[in-house]
């Protein structure tokens, strides 16, 4: 489905060119969950925006379904972490949803408005302005408006960032819900290491400066996950603690002595 | 605000009752406000005045309506690149330095003395307040928000249509409720130093036959216009800026 090989990034700085990714080979097969860890300014949104084809490589080769990528791709939608910029305070909730459909006919496009507000639950509150909505409500209505593009793939650059901790719990099942359902294969960038092994089915750590994948891990926790079960089971504490380690957290050799 | 405006308009009409008792019909310079509709009332009945009226209303409707579009465009691509920005900067300050007054010779020189020439004098001053507004409501633009259209397949002209344009609004509507009023004036400026048509060239006119009363009435006039434009231009500005950024 995804596939970069080689890539590799260089930004214009303040004092010159930074390369902030170099030789990152990253595949996401279709129907996967993959989520990028890595702490802050580790490239992982950058990352994000490439395969997004909202900002070009320096190097290598990306692709998408076996097309190269230059621009934002049909069907590969992201969802920003800036819920509050992205949303337009100007249109309603449901002519935000429709944004990225206008082109449709309008029953068509009133359907697919309709069920991607069903399923992020926000059905009641299409005619309101988005301003006027929590903030885990604004991200649903930025998650909606994704999901009326029905998109091959959804990427994610740390959607639930901003939210609390409750609102973040149910937004997680609610996405996990939603890409089980739609099939949606889904990258999703976070630098919280619970949030990456519940939700993914694999997951990679950028590391380094500059970054590439340090760590590929896959997370054979049975699904549908639950906040509870799942987060006491001995191999999701095992999983959690090898990608802290892998970030650097020396929770072992704390422990050891 | 409702209300406040004709409880703020007291101390004018008490101004003009004192004035109107106290002062004597025959003043060569303080004629009261009862002479000043019998000095005026030559514009009108030689078909003079509503021409006036009508020739400064289209000098300033179309040189507001030209410098917003110049203002807003210019505006939008300064403040959309950096290098841009540096490169003009320097030169785009130097041209806002300069007084409105002064580019009236220039312009006559180049463009005689015509409707053209008042538009270019009206237009270039009038363009700053809108150029600036937008220059910096495009700076600070979040970057998540013209990528939002990107990520969502939007053409190059919906972008602009459906995410751009509403976005800055507010802020052209901000230039040009600052650069109305800037307009007006710098209208009935050109019209009395050149005396080509309008308001201010019969206002110029009347100065130089000393119809003082004439000169009053056609002050109140003007007066009344520039009201009435500032009125239109805020409730405009408020309800727009109120409806695209959100709030309330």
């Amino acid at each position: 489905m995804i596939s970069c090989d080689d890539l590799s990034v260089t930004l214009p700085g303040a004092n010159g060119p930074v390369n902030i990714l170099s030789g990152v080979h990253l595949r996401v097969a279709k129907g996967e969950f993959v989520s990028v860890l890595g702490t802050s300014g580790s490239g992982k949104t950058t990352l994000l925006r490439v395969l997004g084809g909202l900002q070009s490589a320096t190097g290598g080769r990306i692709t998408c379904d076996g097309v190269d990528i230059a621009g934002p791709p049909d069907g590969v939608v992201t969802v920003f972490q800036d819920y509050a910029h992205s949303l337009l305070p100007w249109r309603t909730v449901r002519r935000n949803v429709a944004l990225g459909i206008e082109k449709l006919d309008k029953t068509e496009r009133d359907s697919r408005v309709d069920e991607a507000l069903a399923m992020v639950g926000l059905s009641e509150r299409d005619g309101e302005y988005p301003w006027r909505l929590s903030g885990g409500m604004q991200q649903r209505v930025q998650i909606a408006r994704a999901l009326a593009m029905r998109p091959r793939v959804l990427l994610m650059d740390e959607p639930f960032g901003a939210l609390d901790a409750m609102t973040k719990a149910s937004l997680q099942d609610q996405l996990q819900q939603v890409a089980e359902l739609t099939g949606t294969t889904v990258v999703f960038v976070t630098h919280d290491v619970e949030e990456a092994v519940y939700l993914s089915d694999r997951l990679v750590v950028l590391s380094g400066s500059p970054a590439n994948i340090g760590l590929s891990l896959d997370v054979p926790l049975p699904r549908p996950r639950d906040q509870i079960a799942t987060k006491e089971r001995a191999d999701y504490l095992e999983l959690r603690h090898e990608v802290y380690a892998a970030l650097g957290h020396k929770v072992g050799e704390r422990a050891s002595g | 605000m409702r209300g406040t405006p004709v409880r703020g308009l007291i101390p004018l009409v008490v101004l003009l009752v004192l004035w109107e008792v106290l002062g004597d019909p025959a003043s060569p310079y303080f004629p009261p406000p009862s002479t000043w509709v019998d000095g005026v009332s030559p514009l009108v009945e030689s078909d003079r005045l509503l021409p006036a009226i009508g020739d400064t209303s289209l000098t300033f409707v179309l040189g507001l309506f030209i410098a917003t579009v110049l203002g807003s465009l210019v505006g939008t691509l300064v403040g959309a690149s950096r290098p841009v920005d540096r490169a003009l900067s320097p030169s785009l300050e130097f041209l806002r330095a300069l007084p409105a007054a002064s580019l009236v010779p220039v312009a006559a020189l180049v463009l005689g003395y015509t409707a053209q020439m008042k538009l270019v004098v009206v237009v270039l001053p009038a363009m700053w307040p809108i150029l600036l507004t937008c220059r910096s409501a495009r700076r600070s633009l979040s970057p998540v928000l013209l990528d939002t259209p990107r990520t969502l397949g939007l053409s190059g002209w919906d972008r602009m249509t459906k995410v751009l344009t509403p976005a800055l609004l507010p802020a052209v509507l901000l230039g040009v409720r600052v650069a109305a009023p800037l307009a007006l004036i710098i209208t009935l400026l050109v019209e009395i130093v050149t005396r080509v048509n309008g308001l201010g060239a019969a206002l110029g006119a009347a100065q130089s036959s000393f119809l003082s009363a004439q000169v009053y009435g056609l002050l109140t006039i003007a007066g009344v216009l520039g009201f009435v434009v500032n009125w239109v231009v805020t409730r405009a500005e408020t309800a727009v800026s109120r409806r695209m950024r959100g709030t309330t």
